[in-house]
């Protein structure tokens, strides 16, 4: 089927209902930071956004344009086994949250890497600022493509002029709104992702035949029959426990360790607040991703019941075909402004987290006499050049990247997630381990992905290997053996042992707890972290046998 | 110490119950099960739910076991203060 069969024939509908999205982003920007006097304001809006809105910002920030466009595409060609492998992203904000989010909420931390340096010192968290740039500037780059290929194919403006201009005006977008515009956008972009997704979604199911219509994201069950009959193999699991088991250190512990997810956690008003926020996060993110899986179903129905073939340089348009197909083009040139939308309170999420990490985590970390005011010019200038190293880098693209971004969590996992977990719970956690896990289980993730050295992959199943879900496996519990084994001996050493700097962790892990004592016996237990190691080696071993996948 | 140990449980079971739900398939791939249920295959769509209710009710109670967490940790601390400045008067 050729890719341009698939194209609103009247794109001028298409741009205006997009320009008018974005009209109103500005304007939310405009009038959300017009009091932003600090980089607590830029980055943090000095925590006092309320439960509803913080909750739909998590929601909205965490879907990207792949809940559009990629998930469907991938549900496409792997049918039930990606539906699984997507439930759990929903667990990211409340484990976030009940882990870590509330602790360093209490410190009044910017960003996880802020954390890592009160905890680890500067070196530990420059280098894993340096992964967390890499890790946000993937994320960006995925969706700055996304949006490229959406005005390219869907409203046939040339790639490199909807990169260029509509990167520009996202990241003109997140910089003058800061973190309080870019969440009451959110805020707004979830809702409007909600009604372009969900609303069109009913009447395609009513085209189809099936009754349930009404309620798009559970009921479908009256065209499983249909579906069967057309695709015998659609509900089948077709991988191994070990293929399942994988996905928990790959994405559930990888989304821990992501920066920009962690952050809309500290701007909640108060702990409670934040608490809050997690339960609206999982009604609106739930209803959204039932209801990709059910826009899945529908397309492989379709595909296979009236004998379509959606080619795999089509499968990202899945969403969008469906609308073309079974709805009115205004209809379709809404859902692609929810699919615009969707992915622009990712990149501002993204570009907040690049913007926090270069100013407060590297340069200020360097340099840390600058004035509030350097501190806030220095934050703005950097969001504006991760906007545009994420346009750059998009110029010249490898592919559609929804690939790429879940292997971003993987890398974020390795990286960054056990030292924070293992820097919030226990007190032995010291900076050689952190520098040693973050260092070594990262350089080991990226050399065993398919993307630098195609020659070295762990499962030898393509989309496993490049979904970083097999080098997951490996390099996340190595970075917390590497972080637990090299603390414990370092700790005995008596050279490379500072009291004074020992006593001020002990004394911040009480604090971002709540406690205002210090007790020797809290946040210590030596058989914690032994079980941690066993159960990380089993796993390890277990990643390095055969996957027979 | 009651109020460390109660933080460091809900914190260890509450997270082992999320990765629970949210990876019903895991465990559907190690114990199949036959049947239907709302007219979807079990194994379909029980993960689907407990993914979205499931977890659903579950930020509802450790939200709830947090906020009451956090007030045994004010509690505890109220009570070492009161305990350090009764020392110090005798």
């Amino acid at each position: 089927m050729e890719e341009q069969l698939w194209q609103l024939s009247n794109p001028i509908l298409g741009i205006i209902i997009v320009v008018l999205t974005f009209v109103l982003f500005y304007v939310v920007s405009y009038i959300s930071n017009r009091s932003s006097t600090s980089v607590e304001d830029l980055y943090a809006t000095k925590g006092g956004v309320g439960p509803i809105t913080n909750g739909l910002a998590m929601a909205s920030t965490y879907m990207s344009l792949a809940t559009f466009l990629g998930v469907t595409a991938l549900i496409l060609q792997l049918q039930v086994p990606f539906v699984l492998l997507w439930i759990q992203f929903i667990l990211a904000i409340p484990l976030i949250t009940i882990i870590y989010g509330t602790s360093l909420r209490r410190m009044g931390a910017f960003s996880p890497t802020h954390f890592v340096r009160d905890r680890y010192g500067k070196t530990a968290s420059i280098i894993a600022a340096l992964w967390m740039i890499l890790v946000c500037l993937m994320y960006a780059l995925g969706q700055m493509i996304g949006i490229a290929v959406t005005f390219e194919t869907l409203l046939g403006i040339p790639y490199m002029t909807g990169l260029l201009v509509g990167g520009l005006f996202i990241v003109g977008y997140v910089t003058i709104g800061g973190m309080s515009g870019a969440t009451n956008n959110a805020a707004i972009q979830m809702v409007i992702i909600a009604l372009m997704f969900i609303i069109p979604l009913g009447a395609i199911m009513k085209a189809m035949g099936s009754t349930g219509w009404y309620f798009p994201p559970l009921l479908y069950s009256d065209m499983v029959p249909a579906m069967l009959e057309a695709m015998p193999s659609f509900f089948d699991y077709q991988y191994s426990s070990k293929w399942y088991f994988a996905i928990i250190p790959a994405f559930t512990l990888g989304a821990l360790g992501l920066p920009h997810l962690a952050m809309r956690v500290y701007t909640a008003s108060s702990l409670r607040s934040a608490r809050q926020a997690m339960i609206w996060f999982a009604l609106a993110l739930g209803i959204v991703f039932a209801s990709t899986y059910t826009m899945g179903f529908a397309g492989v129905y379709f595909e296979q019941s009236t004998g379509t073939i959606i080619g795999q340089a089509d499968a990202d348009k899945l969403t969008i075909i469906l609308n073309l197909v079974y709805n009115p083009e205004w209809v379709t040139a809404l859902v692609i402004a929810g699919a615009i939308s969707a992915g622009l309170s990712t990149i501002s999420g993204n570009l907040l987290a690049i913007g926090a990490l270069i100013s407060q985590d590297i340069v200020t970390t360097l340099k840390p006499n600058l004035t509030n005011k350097s501190k806030l010019r220095l934050g703005y200038i950097s969001i504006f050049l991760g906007g545009v190293a994420s346009v750059l880098l998009a110029i010249n693209p490898p592919a559609f990247l929804i690939v790429s971004i879940l292997w971003a969590f993987g890398l974020a996992g390795s990286t960054n997630a056990p030292l924070i977990l293992m820097g919030v719970w226990w007190k032995e956690a010291n900076r050689y381990g952190a520098i040693a896990a973050s260092l070594i289980s990262g350089i080991v993730y990226v050399v065993i992905s398919p993307f630098v050295f195609p020659s070295i992959v762990v499962s030898g199943h393509a989309l496993t290997d490049s979904m970083g879900i097999s080098g997951a496996m490996i390099a996340i519990p190595l970075s917390f053996i590497l972080l637990i084994v090299i603390s414990y001996i370092t700790n005995r050493i008596d050279a490379l042992r500072d009291e004074k700097s020992v006593k001020d962790i002990h004394s911040l892990i009480e604090r971002i707890h709540g406690w205002s004592d210090i007790n020797p016996k809290r946040y210590n237990s030596t058989a914690g972290a032994f079980i941690i190691t066993f159960v990380s080696a089993l796993i390890f071993v277990w990643a390095i046998m055969p996957w027979n996948l | 110490m009651d109020a460390y140990k109660k933080e460091v449980y809900f914190t260890i079971l509450m997270s082992l119950a999320f990765v629970i739900t949210g990876h019903l398939g895991l465990f559907f791939s190690l114990f199949p099960v036959e049947g239907y249920l709302f007219g979807f295959p079990i194994m379909y769509i029980v993960p689907i739910l407990f993914g979205w209710f499931g977890v659903l009710i579950l930020t509802v109670v450790s939200g709830k076991i947090g906020n009451h967490i956090d007030d045994a940790i004010e509690e505890e601390n109220q009570q070492n203060k009161k305990k350090q400045s009764g020392e110090g008067a005798v």
